[in-house]
């Protein structure tokens, strides 16, 4: 809502500095975002009369004028408009005067620079100055003649004081439940609320309007149809109309509020709206037929032209006004093509209604058409203003355009508005605010907005005014009385804390713990959005980690997504991290080793699921890469290093890795790929980017990717509980054991075999050595373990440790099939 | 035999004087000593000596191991003491070469300045709780204060789930989750991100993180002077304490009275800047008194309860503390950009 201050001060004597008055509206929730200087663009210009306008003896088109200043003295000048005539008020630019926009506009807009102007001798005559254009002050573009001011202008009155310049224009963000300050005189009470001032509401004289029947040339009906969604409508005629534009002064004030000068029907229309909140329509009298208004819903009707020219499509529920025939306008959004006025208009009928808020906000949305009418209709208008509107645009209407009233003021209202009554505890508003405001500041704040106040001991009985819908309830007064008092008078306490301990979330101090393992593994932290093109989507389906296995799941989809590129949710964490890989490869990096944890969103069924997800992505030089020392590459194995490492520092034991079904990850290299599990669990899968993928994204390098389902991580990493031995006593032995097996034969698989062999005094089992080649068979391969033995109460003899050891060889031979190799 | 032992022994003394690296010395002592060595394969053959010469031969056996033994010592000894004495020479680097790279990463900036902030609610008393991004109307939404078809619901425009869901808006769904399972008091954080139709440029993201708080007990016990207490301390923990706070009427369809809290610009500390467009403050969070509406829709009565909440956005709050302009650097990932916050310090 943009409010100029020399209208804002019309309605409210205020003597405070203009910042002030932006802080103090500011602070109490009305927030002036911008506060925008109008400066004249002008020196030296003054009203004056035009007493004497003669042919120019040397030019058919100049004219000379004598012209009247006032105290700015008189003089003769030249002048070239078409509209120049005796008797006029217009602007005079005596010489000295500096123009910013300059002489038919060629200045350089800047008020320091314009050159003064200087006396001229015009075609062989003296001009003493000159009459200026509205686009000479820079008041618009308009070059068409010199300015023609109303009768209340005063020949001599300097023409930036005529216009009440320098002026400000406050920009307030007006929240959606304050539609009462969508209007000058809304927001002037809020001033007077706030500086504690007298409020001049628009005084409205000079128009007589017959509310009963009496003598008129026309009469005409008012059906509400349908009074759930219209409360009131008023309506009025009007003869006698010459479309014109409207004065300057008031073209001046609606620009400065952001609206378009038409003509004055129009203009008057809006300034009311402006000027008091009440939105008006008018209809051109000829239109309309059977003398009859219906306010109806729009049932079969499907289209309507509104004035714009767009053929709009209409729901059964919209709100319509209509004539004995056809419809008319979209009620409170936008009038009709077929019933706008136009210059040939002499008759109109004023309608100033008041529409659901809801109603109005449905249609207006969906049709995305908003009107300001639309805008203060869905926020809530005075529910008892619409007469108050009619009065005060007629009365306009009369002095602008002549208009004069022709039919009774017709007032139909099917539901009287129920009066509000509040009952506020003192008690209560001092408990929610946690100060003490005494009931005196109390009720005075609130009759400052206009409630009635009727006082008790402790409480007081508030009737809100009938502008502010939003006051329904204690906590709406509460509200008025904190913001009008100022939140800064509240004081600033602690909760009074029992000491009890708290609780931690061990999610995130899982989360913690993980971030710091990953970046502890060299890996960096990057923050990719949700959002994911359905293609991204079908390349990396991710995974439904549940008991026992996983499945595909179908991706979430938004209706309404910013571009193509974003309308799915993400089903995995790599696509965003192979963009963000590819971005950096872009940009410098050679390689890039990275983490995300994050939700993926899957449906199973169609119900939602978020699921929390740890993804990595390596690429390039990894590690240990030094002048002479070739860094360790990026690949499956220091990727798994990374992974157990964490697995290692959550303690969790028997991850078990397998080749991944290369349905479950299509984007993996089928033959570098692996899926991993705990206690049967599906945990992850872990694999180098498929071929065909390193080409699409145009990699040098194999790139290797994790992804992680962290529920399942947790769960296990919370089971690992910790026992504690004491260190041994007694020196453990080795036995090398070197194995031939298959080819096909996992290495994991032997190891695991081993490792659960139930053989007294074997400790542990480690793999250190895989080998095929050269003496070893074709078709197998040698897989070597390190074997330790260990008793805890002595040091064993040769003699046990071979015992054991034969039995470990015997056992695994059976199991495995295997050869000892010698 | 005796004169087979003495040409084993200065067969090895000789051939150790000529010795000039381990390796040979080591040789000397396997060809002699060693497991199937001379001295070995002479002890060996013992049953043939007579008798009564086994034990002046076992003497002479034992005596010229031991020779030898202690011959290889000193002689190694003085093969290392050398060996060293090279290396001091010899075995020098240049101490500027950069070192092997040991892998280490980072946090990213707002992983990092969300920690933070959490870390300082949850030493003031606030439990974390973590609640769905996907929700339903009610949750994110009805149960909140904002009627369908009210205007408030245009301040937060919308992405819709085929399916009848949407995702959240705001953390506020947080509050709505927690009271419907839960009974006061209550003094809870919830923190996640939250998705509006809006481009990612310099001050907007589709997705952003925000974090949600509340705190509620029986009517009377936390109040707006409480709301005010606990934000200027959190404020002035995370902004550091020489930060002001300013508390300004305002409106949200789920609390009432509403205020935006606003901080002394960081950039000026409150003179007037461009950044602050000259005010001297930047808006930093929502919050108010939980409205009864709300309290109502998780059947909670007004009359008996009473609370505060506030939400902040975690971006914003990132690009705030750490200067940071253009709110699209914490999206795109590039690691020149990210490498700044390697130390991780730059949020505690
Ligand atoms: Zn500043």
């Amino acid at each position: 809502m943009k409010v100029p201050l020399s209208w804002l001060r019309e309605f409210v004597t205020v003597d405070a500095a203009t910042e002030e008055i932006c802080r103090r509206l500011t602070m109490a929730g009305l927030e002036v975002e911008t506060l925008t200087r109008v400066v004249p663009g002008f020196t030296d210009v003054f009203v004056a009369r035009v007493l004497k306008v003669e042919r120019h003896p040397n030019a058919d088109r100049l004219s000379l004028c004598d012209v009247d200043a006032g105290n700015a003295g008189r003089a003769r000048v030249v002048c070239g408009a078409p509209n120049v005539r005796a008797g006029m008020l217009t602007a005079f630019a005596r010489v000295g005067a500096r123009l910013a926009s300059g002489v038919h506009g060629h200045g350089s807009g800047s008020l320091e620079e314009a050159e003064p102007l200087q006396a001229a001798v015009i075609r062989g005559v003296q001009s003493e100055g000159m009459l200026c254009s509205e686009l000479e002050l820079g008041l618009s573009s308009d070059h068409q003649g010199i300015v023609e001011l109303d009768s209340d202008a005063k020949p001599g009155e300097p023409f930036q004081t005529y216009l009440k310049l320098p002026d400000a224009v406050l920009d307030i963000a007006v929240t959606p439940n304050r539609g009462d300050c969508l209007s000058i005189l809304g927001v002037a009470r809020e001033v007077a609320a706030l500086f504690g001032c007298k409020l001049r509401p628009p005084k409205i004289k000079g128009v007589r309007i017959s509310r009963e029947g009496s003598p008129s040339e026309f009469s005409f009906d008012v059906e509400i149809r349908a009074p759930e969604l219209c409360a009131r409508y008023a309506a009025l005629a009007m003869n006698h109309i010459t479309v014109a534009p409207s004065p300057l002064w008031m073209r001046r004030r609606l620009e400065l509020c952001g609206m378009r000068a038409l003509n004055n029907v129009v203009d008057v229309t809006n300034y009311v709206m402006l000027e008091i909140g009440q939105p008006l329509h008018a209809f051109d009298l000829r239109q309309i037929s059977g003398q009859r208004i219906i306010v109806r819903r729009a049932g079969e009707e499907r289209e309507f032209e509104t004035l714009d020219g767009t053929r709009r499509a209409l729901q059964p529920d919209d709100l319509l006004i209509a004539d004995a025939e056809r419809p008319l306008a979209i009620a409170g959004i936008m009038g009709g093509r077929n019933s706008e006025v136009v210059a040939s208009t002499q008759s109109v009928l004023l309608e100033s209604a008041y529409f659901e808020p809801l109603s109005i906000a449905r249609t207006a949305r969906r049709l995305n058409l908003r009107s300001e009418a639309s805008y203060r209709f869905e926020r809530g208008i005075d529910r008892a203003g619409q007469v108050n509107g009619l009065l005060r645009a007629a009365e306009l209407l009369g002095a602008l355009a002549g208009a004069k009233p022709t039919s009774r003021l017709l007032d139909v209202e099917p539901r009287p508005a129920q009066e509000r009554r509040i009952e506020l505890k003192l008690s209560y508003l001092n408990s929610v605010l946690g100060a003490s405001i005494p009931v005196t500041e109390v009720r005075k704040r609130l009759k400052f907005l206009g409630a009635r106040v009727e006082t008790g001991t402790r409480t007081l009985v508030v009737f809100p005014p009938s502008f502010r819908p939003d006051l329904n309830e204690p906590a709406d007064l509460v509200e008025e009385v904190a913001r009008l008092t100022g939140l800064a008078e509240i004081p600033a306490r602690l909760p009074r804390r029992e000491a009890a301990v708290a609780i931690v979330h061990e999610e995130r101090r899982f989360e913690k713990r993980l971030r710091e393992l990953m970046v502890g593994c060299g890996m960096v932290e990057v923050k990719t959005l949700a959002f994911i093109a359905a293609a991204d989507n079908q390349r990396f389906p991710g995974f439904v980690s549940i008991e026992g296995g996983a499945t595909r799941a179908e991706p979430a989809r938004v209706i309404n997504p910013l571009t193509a590129e974003l309308s799915e949710m993400r089903l995995s964490l790599l696509p965003g991290l192979l963009n963000a890989l590819r971005f950096n490869l872009n940009r410098e990096a050679t390689a890039f080793h990275a983490f995300e944890i994050g939700k993926v969103f899957t449906t199973v069924e169609g119900i939602p699921r978020e699921q929390r997800r740890l993804a990595a992505i390596s690429y390039g030089d990894y590690a240990m890469g030094g002048v002479d020392h070739p860094a360790v590459k990026a690949g499956f194995f220091t990727a798994k290093g990374i992974l157990e490492t964490c697995f290692r520092g959550l303690a969790i034991e028997e991850v078990s890795f397998e080749p991944a079904a290369p349905s479950l990850a299509p984007y993996l290299h089928p033959g570098r790929a692996a899926q991993f599990s705990v206690g049967g669990s599906m945990l992850g899968l872990i694999g180098e980017l498929h071929p065909a993928e390193v080409l699409r994204l145009d990699l040098e390098h194999p790139c290797v990717l994790f992804e992680v389902d962290l529920a399942t991580l947790m769960t296990y990493a919370s089971r690992a509980a910790v026992t504690v031995n004491l260190p041994p006593r007694f020196p453990a032995v080795r036995r090398d054991l070197a194995l031939l097996v298959d080819s096909e034969i996992a290495a994991g698989l032997v190891l695991a075999t081993v490792q659960k062999l139930d053989v007294e005094l074997l400790e542990s089992v480690e793999l250190f050595d895989v080998y095929q080649g050269e003496s070893i068979p074709l078709g197998k391969k040698s897989v070597a373990l390190a074997c330790r033995y260990r008793a805890k109460d002595r040091t064993l003899t040769d003699e046990e440790v071979n015992r054991a050891h034969n039995l470990v060889i015997e056992q695994t031979r059976s199991r495995l099939r295997a050869e000892l190799r010698l | 035999m005796r004169e087979q032992l003495e040409q084993i022994r200065a067969q090895a003394l000789e051939q150790l004087g000529d010795a000039a690296t381990p390796e040979q010395i080591e040789a000397v002592r396997v060809r002699v000593l060693g497991r199937s060595g001379e001295l070995t394969e002479i002890m060996r053959r013992m049953p043939e000596v007579p008798r009564e010469e086994r034990p002046a031969i076992g003497r002479l056996v034992n005596e010229i191991k031991t020779q030898i033994e202690e011959r290889i010592a000193v002689l190694s000894e003085q093969l290392k003491r050398l060996a060293m004495e090279r290396s001091l020479v010899e075995a020098r680097i240049d101490v500027t070469l950069p070192g092997l790279n040991v892998p280490r990463g980072w946090l990213h900036p707002v992983t990092q300045s969300r920690e933070r902030m959490l870390d300082i609610l949850e030493s003031m008393g606030f439990e974390v709780v973590e609640t769905p991004d996907i929700e339903d109307d009610f949750h994110n939404f009805g149960a909140l204060n904002f009627p369908p078809d009210h205007p408030a619901r245009e301040m937060q425009d919308t992405f819709f789930l085929f399916g009848g869901l949407l995702l959240r808006t705001h953390t506020s769904n947080g509050q709505i989750r927690v009271m419907e399972q839960r009974k006061p008091p209550l003094a809870i954080v919830c923190p996640g991100n939250c998705y509006r139709p809006d481009e990612l440029t310099v001050r907007s993201s589709p997705m952003f993180g925000q974090i949600e708080g509340f705190m509620i007990d029986r009517a009377g016990v936390i109040t707006m002077a409480h709301l005010k207490g606990v934000l200027t301390e959190f404020l002035r923990a995370f902004f550091g304490p020489e930060s002001a706070v300013r508390f300004r009427a305002s409106f949200f369809p789920f609390t009432e009275p509403s205020a935006e809290v606003d901080i002394s610009c960081l950039l000026c500390g409150g003179s007037g800047c461009r950044v602050c467009k000259q005010s001297g403050w930047t808006e930093i969070l929502g919050a108010g008194m939980i409205h009864p509406n709300v309290l109502r829709a998780v059947g909670y009565d007004p009359e008996e309860y009473q609370g505060f909440a506030f939400g902040m956005g975690v971006e914003r709050t990132a690009l705030l503390k750490l200067g940071v302009e253009d709110m699209r650097l914490f999206f795109e990932n590039d690691l020149r950009f990210l490498r700044q916050f390697r130390s991780g310090e730059a949020v505690s």
